[in-house]
C-alpha cells in the first residue's frame, strides 16, 4: 500500500503538481517533492513501532519482554533502534527510487544525510514508543498519531520550502523551522545535491537538530518507558 | 425496507466504533486545507493563479469529495473482514432477502460517506460562500450518488479479493489512481496539457476527464466559484458511475458471497 502510495505520489501527484508551481519560488518542484516524499515515508514507517507495542500489550507479549534478562534501558534502546532500522530497510527501496528520480549525488554529503536519516528514523521510533507508553490507550494513541502526522508533515519543508511556509504564515514558518521532519528533508536534499533549490545556509544546524531529536526521544524515552511500564494498566 | 434499515443501523454502529480514527482523518483533511492549501497558495505559477485565483478556494470542494471517497470506501474493508472471518455466513442467515442485504450494505456505505463529508462540506461553504437552495440540493444529490457508487466499488473489490493484503493493494491502486488522476488537487487543464506534450499517458488523461471525483469537485466549484462553468455532463458522469457500481456491487455481493 505504502509503495503504491509512494509511486503514485511521484508519477501522478508530483508530476502534475510541479506544473502548478512558480519556478521562481521552487525551480524544480518535481525533484524537490520527490526528495521530501522519502522523508515523509520514512517518518510514517518509523511510527509503526508504537502500534506494535499495543499489539504486544494486547497479546501479553509485553510481560514476556519485561521478564527477559535485559535492563529496561537496553529494551527501549533496542526497540527504538530496531524500529528505526526496520523502517529504514522497509523504505530503502523507495529511497533508491527517489534517488534515481532526483539524480545527482555528492557522495560525502550523501553519506552525512544518510546518517542523519538513520538518526531521524531512530528518533521517530523512540518518539512513537515514548508516546505509546505515556498514552497507554490504543484509541487515543491512534488519534494522537493521526493528528501529529497531519501537523508534523504539513508544517515542515517536506512539501514546500521554508521561505514559502514563512511567507504563507509566520506561525507555520516558526513551527516548520523547529521541526525534525524539516531537518531531515533539508539534509536529504542537501545530500542529494538539491541544495540549489533549498535555502540551507549551514547543514550543521539541521544535523544538530536531528541529533538533539534522536537524543531526546531515545534517552528521555528510556526514563519514561522505565517509569510507565511497571504495574500494567494497559487498556 | 425494514430489513434494509436494520443493515444500515448495523453498519452505522460499526462506523462509529472507529470514531478516533475518523477524528484523526478529519484532522488530516483540515490540516490539508488550512496548512497545505494556504502554503501552496504562495507557490502557484502566474498561469494557474489566473485560472483558479486561490488554491485554498480551489482545493476546499476537492477536499470534501476526497473525504466522501475515503469514508464511503470504508465499508469494503468491513465486508472483506467479514468474509475472511466468515461472518458473512451469519449475515446470509438473517431473515432478509439477499437483495435487501446487498442494498442495505451499499446504502449504508454511501450514507456513512455523506455523514463524514458533511463537516468538510460545511467548512467549504463557510469559506467559499453558500450556494442557493437548488444548488445545495443538487450538490447533495450528486454527492449521495457518488457516495453510493464509491461504496459499491469498494464492496465489489472486497468480495472479489480473498485476503486483506489483496484488498489493500487493490484499494491503494483505485484510491490513488482516482485521487491523483482527477481535478481534486489541480485543474484538469494541467493534466490535459501534460497529455498533449506526451508526458502523461492519454488513457490517464481520459480517466481524469471522466473521473466522477473530477465531475463532483468541478460541479461544486462551478456553483460556489463560477469556474469551471457548469455542465450537465458533470451530473451524468457521476450518475453513470453510481449506477454501474451500485448494480455491480449488489450483483457481486449476492453472487460471490454465496459461493464462499
Amino acid at each position: 500500500m505504502r509503495a503504491i502510495w509512494f509511486i503514485s505520489q511521484i508519477a501522478l501527484f508530483g508530476l502534475i503538481a510541479s506544473r502548478m508551481i512558480n519556478v521562481q519560488e521552487v525551480p524544480d518542484y518535481f525533484r524537490y517533492y520527490v526528495a521530501g516524499l522519502s522523508v515523509m515515508t520514512l517518518y510514517s514507517a518509523a511510527i509503526f513501532i508504537g502500534f506494535d507495542i499495543y499489539e504486544e500489550a494486547e497479546h501479553g507479549v509485553f510481560e514476556y519482554l519485561l521478564s527477559l534478562p535485559v535492563s529496561r534501558r537496553q529494551l527501549v534502546l533496542g526497540r527504538s533502534i530496531g524500529g528505526g532500522l526496520r523502517a529504514f530497510i522497509y523504505v530503502g527501496p523507495l529511497i533508491a527510487v527517489s534517488l534515481y528520480v532526483v539524480g545527482s549525488i555528492n557522495p560525502l554529503s550523501f553519506l552525512v544525510s544518510l546518517f542523519a536519516l538513520f538518526l531521524f528514523s531512530f528518533g521517530v521510533s523512540g518518539m512513537s514508543i515514548t508516546l505509546a507508553v505515556i498514552i497507554k490507550s490504543s484509541d487515543r494513541f491512534d488519534i494522537f498519531m493521526g493528528v501529529l502526522d497531519a501537523l508534523i508533515v504539513r508544517l515542515s519543508t517536506a512539501m514546500y520550502p521554508l521561505a514559502v511556509v514563512q511567507a504563507a504564515n509566520p506561525l507555520y514558518g516558526g513551527v516548520a523551522s523547529l521541526n525534525p521532519v524539516t531537518y531531515a528533508a533539508d539534509l536529504f536534499r542537501w545530500g542529494t545535491g538539491l541544495e540549489a533549490i533549498i535555502t540551507l545556509d549551514n547543514p550543521l544546524i539541521p544535523l544538530l537538530g536531528i541529533i538533539a531529536f534522536f537524543a531526546f526521544f531515545t534517552f528521555v524515552g528510556v526514563i519514561i518507558y522505565d517509569r510507565r511500564i511497571e504495574g500494567g494498566g494497559w487498556q | 425496507m425494514k430489513a434494509v434499515l436494520h443493515i444500515v443501523e448495523h453498519d452505522f454502529r460499526n462506523f462509529f466504533r472507529y470514531k478516533w480514527w475518523l477524528v484523526g482523518l478529519i484532522s488530516m483533511n483540515l490540516a490539508d486545507l488550512f496548512i497545505m492549501a494556504i502554503v501552496y497558495n504562495h507557490m502557484l505559477s502566474g498561469e494557474v493563479t489566473q485560472q483558479i485565483k486561490s488554491y485554498f478556494d480551489f482545493f476546499a470542494p476537492g477536499l470534501a469529495v476526497t473525504g466522501l471517497f475515503a469514508s464511503a470506501f470504508m465499508i469494503g474493508r468491513e465486508i472483506n473482514m467479514e468474509r475472511r472471518r466468515e461472518v458473512h455466513q451469519y449475515m446470509l442467515s438473517l431473515p432478509m432477502t439477499r437483495l435487501e442485504l446487498a442494498v442495505g450494505r451499499v446504502l449504508s456505505g454511501g450514507l456513512r460517506g455523506m455523514v463524514y463529508m458533511s463537516p468538510l462540506l460545511l467548512t467549504c461553504f463557510i469559506f467559499l460562500g453558500f450556494p442557493t437552495v437548488w444548488q445545495f440540493l443538487v450538490i447533495l444529490a450528486v454527492l449521495f450518488l457518488l457516495a453510493m457508487g464509491i461504496s459499491g466499488l469498494s464492496i465489489a473489490i472486497a468480495v472479489s479479493t480473498s485476503s486483506l493484503e489483496k484488498f489493500i493493494t487493490a484499494r491503494g491502486l483505485v484510491y490513488y489512481t482516482l485521487f491523483f488522476c482527477s481535478s481534486v488537487f489541480y485543474p484538469i487543464s494541467l493534466i490535459q496539457k501534460l497529455g498533449q506534450e506526451g508526458k502523461f499517458p492519454m488513457v490517464l488523461v481520459t480517466l481524469a476527464e471522466v473521473n466522477p471525483l473530477s465531475s463532483a469537485s468541478d460541479m461544486i466549484r462551478s456553483f460556489l466559484l463560477g469556474n469551471p462553468s457548469f455542465s450537465s455532463n458533470m451530473i451524468l458522469d457521476v450518475l453513470a458511475f453510481s449506477v454501474i457500481f451500485t448494480l455491480s456491487a449488489a450483483f457481486a455481493y449476492i453472487k460471490i458471497i454465496e459461493l464462499k
